[in-house]
């Protein structure tokens, strides 16, 4: 059974040069405690699908179609006072830019105490308490001092662990990083990842990993979900994908990405550039960028079929 | 920013210090008026009327024989009290429009920016003429008449600093988070405009002060015997030839508190700045 099954999601922005197909029949299902990595180019969708998820989509973007069962419940539709329940207490997020996703008018400690506060009724010495102690949990030292700084005293790297702090206030089941790390150094990235895993298996919850980053799904990743314009092209655990990739597309990243041992050789790329998501070619939108394209390819969209065990590709080479 | 923090760099910085400092000054004169006052302002002496300034009256006195000094003094309670309550109508009208204007957006959005820019258009000394017209002479009426027409540029400040704010990632962070619009209004949002409200509420309030002046001078504003510092400037500009000190202490008085809230304004302005944050 899985914690979270998102089938056919739609989400659409309505804008004055056209409808924009951010997310266009995406479906994917994450377990429980496992990491689900969802990858592809920058305007694949990933945020997108993530944000639809939480239901924090506004015009002008829309949420056509599709389902997001969660714990066997429609997050997409329930009322908005019961999806206010799910936010924090059973999902939440952390986002990209840590600079910019601290109220920089409050302490650290005030804002990660301010949803529990306000989910479970603590007392203040409780809610310090509950604070402090998760200040501690994403390795922040000296948390008493730490709880009372201003957003803007610390370090990029503090602040995405202030962050997670947040988000971990209500003990949520699912974890979506949006890319967290993207906007730190190498360095403080691996820390934020590790600390990461350590709390994933601490607290057994699920994690959906956004990431461009094939190298952290290699590390970290369970399952993987590629997506391309919208549609996610091929799922499978991380092992099998990297030891067998189906989809062209697929093929086509894991060979751009750089290997120690084979310096001299050139690296790989894939031809064209994503196309508009404005206008998204017919039948499968990879066809023009394509090696093995056909005609049906450019006339019929491809779905997603089961090749092996656990491992779905949306491909006409592998259909039968 | 801590208060204590805001009030070291207040008296720190010249501008906002040498505002804060007249601002007290104008303060504890209206507040201490019953000690300072050797008269009360309504005591009429018809035989020392029209005395120019001397040891004995300071500022002279007006054509009744009233102490000029007296009566400029409990003018300065009149002057601060509805300058305080206009601005404070003002901005709870306008702050009010301006939150709900920026969140929401669309239509509402729309509708509330059409009334604040048609009400800006209008002159709003002739417009609270209108009102007061309507609704008759008197310091409540003139309080409620320059509220109804200056409280625009609140909406449109706090309007802009909601539609920038609100696109910031954490207030998508505190959704995520599962806090409510109610919530994200007053805790996430609201303190982040504080500043700017109280720095315009400060840079409105001489303007606030100079309206009703200028509503009593033109005698819509408190009636006689009321001490009223545009009321004392018309009764002075008619005997501005023989009598000059009459309308002139009023008028320096005028001048030097507007001057002040200024001062304290743009001195504030600069503190307040997020990328001057100690």
């Amino acid at each position: 059974m899985p914690l979270l099954d998102v089938k056919g999601l739609k989400t659409y922005f309505y804008t004055n040069r056209g409808v924009v197909k951010a997310v266009d029949g995406a479906s994917f299902t994450v377990n429980e405690n496992e990491i689900f990595c969802l990858v592809g180019e920058t305007g694949c969708g990933k945020s997108v699908t993530a944000l639809s998820i939480m239901r924090l989509i506004f015009p002008p973007g829309k949420i056509l179609s599709g389902k997001a069962l969660y714990k066997e419940e429609d997050l997409l539709k329930i009322p908005e006072s019961e999806m206010q329940k799910i936010r924090g207490r059973e999902i939440s997020m952390v986002f990209q830019n840590p600079m910019n996703s601290l109220n920089p008018v409050f302490t650290i400690g005030y804002q990660i105490s301010e949803a529990p506060t306000v989910h479970f009724n603590l007392s203040k010495k409780e809610a310090w308490k509950r604070t402090t102690d998760l200040i501690r949990d994403v390795k922040i030292t000296d948390a008493d001092t730490r709880a009372k700084c201003y957003p803007h005293v610390l370090s990029g790297g503090m602040r995405q662990r202030t962050m997670m702090a947040m988000m971990l206030s209500c003990n949520p089941n699912l974890l979506i990083a949006d890319e967290p790390t993207t906007s730190l150094d190498v360095t403080i990235q691996a820390q934020i990842l590790d600390l990461l895993i350590e709390i994933k298996k601490k607290r057994r919850m699920s994690v959906i990993l956004i990431t461009h980053n094939f190298g952290l799904v290699a590390e970290f990743g369970d399952r993987v979900a590629v997506m391309y314009c919208g549609k996610v092209v091929e799922i499978g655990d991380v092992t099998t994908i990297f030891r067998n990739p189906l989809h062209p597309y697929t093929r086509g990243l894991l060979r751009c990405l750089p290997i120690g041992y084979k310096r001299k050789s050139k690296l790989g790329f894939i031809p064209g550039t994503l196309p508009s998501p404005i206008d998204t070619p017919s039948g499968c939108s990879f066809h023009p960028r394509c090696e093995h394209s056909t005609k049906s390819c450019k006339l019929r969209e491809p779905e997603l079929v089961e090749y092996e065990k656990n491992h779905f590709v949306a491909c006409h080479l592998y259909e039968r | 920013m801590k208060i204590s923090n805001i009030l070291r760099l207040m008296f720190g910085y010249r501008t906002s210090c040498i505002g804060a400092l007249i601002i007290l000054a104008v303060s504890s004169v209206a507040i201490a008026a019953d000690v300072i006052a050797p008269k009360h302002y309504s005591d009429v002496d018809i035989v020392k009327k029209l005395q120019p300034p001397s040891w004995k009256c300071i500022f002279g006195t007006d054509h009744y024989g009233r102490d000029v000094f007296s009566r400029v003094v409990y003018g300065t309670r009149i002057a601060l009290w509805v300058g305080l309550l206009v601005v404070l109508v003002e901005a709870l009208v306008g702050v009010g429009l301006g939150l709900i204007a920026g969140y929401y957006g669309g239509g509402l959005d729309k509708v509330i920016l059409a009334i604040t820019d048609m009400t800006w258009a209008l002159p709003p000394i002739v417009l609270a003429l209108g009102v007061i017209t309507l609704i008759g002479p008197g310091l409540t009426q003139v309080v409620a008449a320059i509220a109804l027409v200056s409280w625009p540029p609140f909406t449109r400040v706090v309007r802009a600093k909601m539609v920038s704010l609100k696109e910031r990632e954490f207030i998508l962070a505190a959704r995520s988070i599962g806090e409510s619009s109610l919530n994200i209004i007053f805790r996430y949002l609201l303190p982040n405009i504080v500043p700017s409200i109280i720095v315009l509420m400060t840079l409105t309030l001489p303007s606030a002060i100079l309206s009703t002046t200028a509503l009593s001078f033109l005698g819509f504003g408190a009636q006689p015997p009321t001490p009223d510092w545009g009321a004392m400037l018309s009764e002075g500009a008619a005997q501005l030839i023989i009598a000059p000190w009459i309308a002139t202490f009023p008028g320096i008085f005028i001048v030097i508190t507007a001057l002040g809230f200024n001062l304290l304004g743009d001195g504030l302005r600069d503190i307040l700045d997020p990328k001057l944050k100690i």
